[in-house]
């Protein structure tokens, strides 16, 4: 008779869902990049309350960094800098294969996934409770590598980005 | 209800990474390819987390994804540099 906070847990993870899926559609049809762009903010919220919803315990925190990095910084970084371009109208361009094309990319991915996935049982598996700690430990020990490529990488960036809004 | 919610999210993914590749077929304009492969890199961290949350692995896919979104914020800069530079040198965003 009433709802059970799963029943409430599956009817967000499905509204959201179709959001991302319509946001997607839009970014792709939209005759303007820049209300493209500000819909790419709605498809990385939409993201990340969906991956908060697979599992809230263990996933809340990287939703939030997805929220703060990506759609705070990101898709705010390339929103503003179309305000530079004119002409951000796009030329209608129908390919007629890209249908087609997109549809048989969609199903070898869920064949992919289908049959990659088929033996594992996910009832058997239990998730590790999410711990700052671990995951800080880990990145130190074992991914410092491409740790420290990442920090260089975001380093450049900003050197780039402030060559970038000088005037010439 | 975990399964429900993991099936649907793998046909999400599959569903966005289509998507994305319609758009980055089906345009010609330099800044709605890089919005299409956003799409893509959306729906590649939704599945990442979805197989995760399937195999009980939490750890792995969230310092994966985060280095995947630093390199996407990375890679966006990197990007929209190219295409000023392509707008000065042809004065237009269309790409042949």
């Amino acid at each position: 008779m009433f709802l059970t906070p799963s029943d409430f847990q599956v009817g967000i993870f499905f509204v959201f869902s179709v959001l991302s899926l319509a946001v997607a559609l839009f970014i792709v049809n939209s005759k303007n990049v820049f209300y493209s762009a500000v819909a790419l903010a709605f498809l990385g919220m939409s993201v990340a309350v969906l991956i908060a919803d697979l599992d809230p315990a263990v996933y809340s925190l990287y939703s939030a960094f997805h929220l703060i990095l990506y759609v705070g910084a990101t898709v705010v970084f390339l929103s503003i800098s179309l305000v530079m371009f004119r002409g951000l109208e796009v030329k209608e361009v129908r390919t007629p294969w890209a249908p087609a094309m997109a549809l048989l990319s969609a199903v070898a991915l869920f064949a992919v996934i289908v049959l990659s996935t088929g033996p594992i049982a996910t009832s058997s598996v239990s998730i590790q409770p999410l711990n700052l700690a671990i995951i800080g430990e880990r990145l130190i020990s074992q991914y410092w590598f491409p740790a420290v490529i990442l920090v260089i990488a975001l380093l450049t960036t900003m050197i780039e980005a402030l060559s970038l809004a000088r005037r010439d | 209800m975990n399964s429900i919610v993991i099936d649907t999210a793998f046909v999400v993914a599959t569903m966005l990474v289509a998507i994305g590749i319609y758009g980055l077929l089906n345009s010609k304009n330099v800044i709605r390819v890089l919005l299409s492969s956003e799409i893509i890199l959306n729906a590649s961290i939704l599945l990442l987390f979805s197989l995760s949350s399937l195999a009980g692995k939490s750890y792995t896919p969230l310092i994966f994804s985060v280095f995947a979104i630093g390199m996407a914020l990375t890679e966006v800069v990197v990007a929209f540099a190219s295409v000023i530079l392509y707008y000065r040198q042809k004065g237009s965003l269309e790409v042949d």
